[in-house]
């Protein structure tokens, strides 16, 4: 159903997030292996290649492909715009980003030209359908609220992101360029970070803490102002640090301080909330918010120890903070889309969403989670903790591939069956 | 007087401060969440009736559509009947894992339905309906629950 660009049906399809969600805990697997195969000492710096391989991994295959899948599915509800041949644009997207990030892993690991030169296209083309169809979709909203400014936002730095990346991996192609790498990694990893995922992620809290735990409404100040306050920091720290690289500084702790205040304000938020309900996904924020607070002052005095420490960052930040929000809101949001979607084709006997996922093994997969992220740090003092810290990510991963399948076997199951109910006079086609 | 929007809206977050406080007393025991959950289901039933009896049917004879957006959330409102009717069942038989699987389940679809809601509808019908929106509002307040 459509109104004047406005839908208020629950689009897209299921299978629209949901590959996006099953695909992403694979490749967290593979990058797990990969450190578990990898030498400590060639990890602990950030230009090395495999430092690079298992960060891709990481940040395109599991951060890249949660925040995709999770906007196709919350743009709709959250904005009431329909996203243009969604269905088709994410299977093909999809097919794109998979292909290009394993061959993009390959080309690295094994310096083909040619696998990177393929990787390039189909992430470019991959990611660049997927910002386009959501960017359009954004184009028609009427109604602008701060979770949708932040979207917006984030998806420019997406595209910048994405931009700088695929330079960087034409850099490797062809070494012409490859003076520039150090530079255009900086950017690209800072705006990645802090750009698109730091600013969608805000965005997001600022409907989902109120929303899911009756946490108290973030300030109007913080809604209307923080990302427009922390996009000025990164444009601050781009200029400092391309021409006035002494001050790049004062970017950085314009950064960080709004980063720290965020971490603050969820800890205060959750301990406020109204729901007395501490799940798994509830144990995730808090955890956020120490790792953001931790991640925050390690980055601003990494300065000072000529970037030593910006790989503790990025498991800081990265690990403990992007993939641990995304985590939590996989084991919120896949069996309430199993369960939506089937109570929408008539089934009334559905499992309730406490059902689908086991509540000890996604305790499990927290702490083992949290212990690989600690011992990583460790590793760097005790070499040691990274063979084992790899090997409890790993099961971790592996439980968590479990735990979202587990609720799409529940949905494949039911649906063989008969609905209980016709629906379909009530639905609207 | 509060327009159609802010009226219907600061109902929403009046049940969901019931929601909250029939959560804390289940944590408890169920039997001592009798009480909350009536309040929970009545404000929610009201609500829901406050728009099928009185903003619906304004804003269908308004606009036209009556196969639109209210339409959709009528059929959301069932939904959400039929998880409150069933928490109110494992209340009954102290099942308190049903019971929280349940208000899980009722949590999400509720707060995805009052932002479709909060985001699109209310506004269009503010819009359609700025005439008549105190006669609105004044009859939402005076209805008296079926």
């Amino acid at each position: 159903m459509e109104l004047n660009g406005l839908s208020i049906d629950q689009a897209p399809p299921i299978s629209a997030p949901v590959r996006f969600y099953l695909t992403a805990p694979l490749f967290a697997i593979l990058a797990g292996l990969l450190i578990l195969f990898s030498d400590s000492t060639t990890l602990m710096t950030r230009y090395s290649m495999d430092s690079i391989i298992i960060t891709h991994a990481l940040t395109i295959g599991f951060l890249g492909f949660i925040m995709l899948g999770s906007l196709t599915q919350m743009l709709p509800v959250l904005a009431g715009v329909v996203i243009p041949k969604i269905d088709m644009t994410s299977k093909v997207s999809y097919l794109f980003l998979v292909f290009g990030t394993i061959l993009m892993i390959l080309g690295l690991m094994f310096e083909n030209s040619i696998a990177n030169l393929l990787a390039m296209s189909l992430l470019g083309i991959g990611f660049t359908m997927m910002i386009t169809v959501i960017s359009l979709a954004i184009l028609k909203v009427k109604n602008f609220n701060p979770t949708i400014k932040a979207m917006a936002t984030s998806l420019v730095f997406a595209f910048f992101t994405v931009l700088m990346g695929l330079f960087l991996l034409l850099t490797y192609i062809d070494n012409d360029f490859a003076q520039y790498r150090n530079m255009i990694a900086n950017v690209h990893s800072v705006w990645g970070i802090f750009g698109f995922a730091g600013i969608l992620i805000i965005g997001v809290t600022f409907q989902v803490l109120p929303m899911f735990y009756v946490a108290p409404r973030f300030k109007q100040f913080c809604k209307k102002r923080v990302v427009w306050l922390i996009s000025a920091g990164l444009f601050i720290w781009l200029v400092t640090s391309i021409f006035l690289e002494s001050y790049s500084i004062i970017g950085k702790a314009w950064i960080a301080t709004f980063f720290w205040a965020f971490a603050t304000t969820v800890w205060m938020k959750l301990s406020a909330r109204r729901r007395p309900i501490s799940d798994v996904t509830v144990w995730y924020w808090r955890a956020t918010s120490i790792f953001l607070t931790l991640g925050s002052f390690v980055w601003i005095f990494n300065e000072y120890f000529k970037n030593e420490y910006v790989v503790m960052v990025a498991i800081l930040i990265g690990g403990g903070v992007i993939l641990s929000i995304m985590i939590g809101m996989l084991y919120k949001i896949v069996p309430f889309l199993v369960w939506f979607h089937l109570n929408a084709m008539g089934y009334m006997t559905i499992p309730t969403m406490n059902e689908m996922i086991n509540k000890n093994l996604a305790k499990i997969q927290f702490v083992l989670f949290m212990a690989s992220l600690v011992g990583f740090i460790f590793s760097f003092y005790i070499p040691l903790l990274l063979q084992i810290s790899a090997l409890s990510f790993t099961i971790s991963m592996i439980i968590l591939q479990y735990n979202v399948v587990a609720p799409m076997l529940i949905y494949r199951k039911i649906k063989k069956t008969k609905p209980d109910f016709d629906m379909s006079a009530l639905t609207i086609s | 007087m509060s327009t159609i929007k802010e009226y219907l809206t600061s109902y929403h977050s009046r049940c969901d401060e019931y929601f909250a406080v029939m959560e804390e007393n289940a944590s408890n025991s169920l039997s001592s969440t009798t009480v909350a959950y009536e309040a929970f289901a009545q404000c929610t039933e009201r609500h829901f009736q406050m728009e099928e009896k009185i903003m619906f049917l304004e804003f269908e004879r308004k606009t036209g559509m009556t196969e639109g957006p209210t339409s959709m959330m009528r059929h959301e409102h069932t939904q959400m009947r039929n998880l409150i009717k069933q928490m109110g069942e494992a209340i009954d038989s102290d099942n308190k894992d049903k019971f929280f699987g349940l208000s899980e389940t009722l949590m999400i679809l509720m707060q995805q339905h009052n932002m479709k809601e909060e985001q699109m509808l209310y506004p269009m019908a503010q819009q359609h309906l700025t005439s008549d929106s105190d006669r609105i509002v004044d009859m939402m307040e005076s209805m008296i629950v079926e």
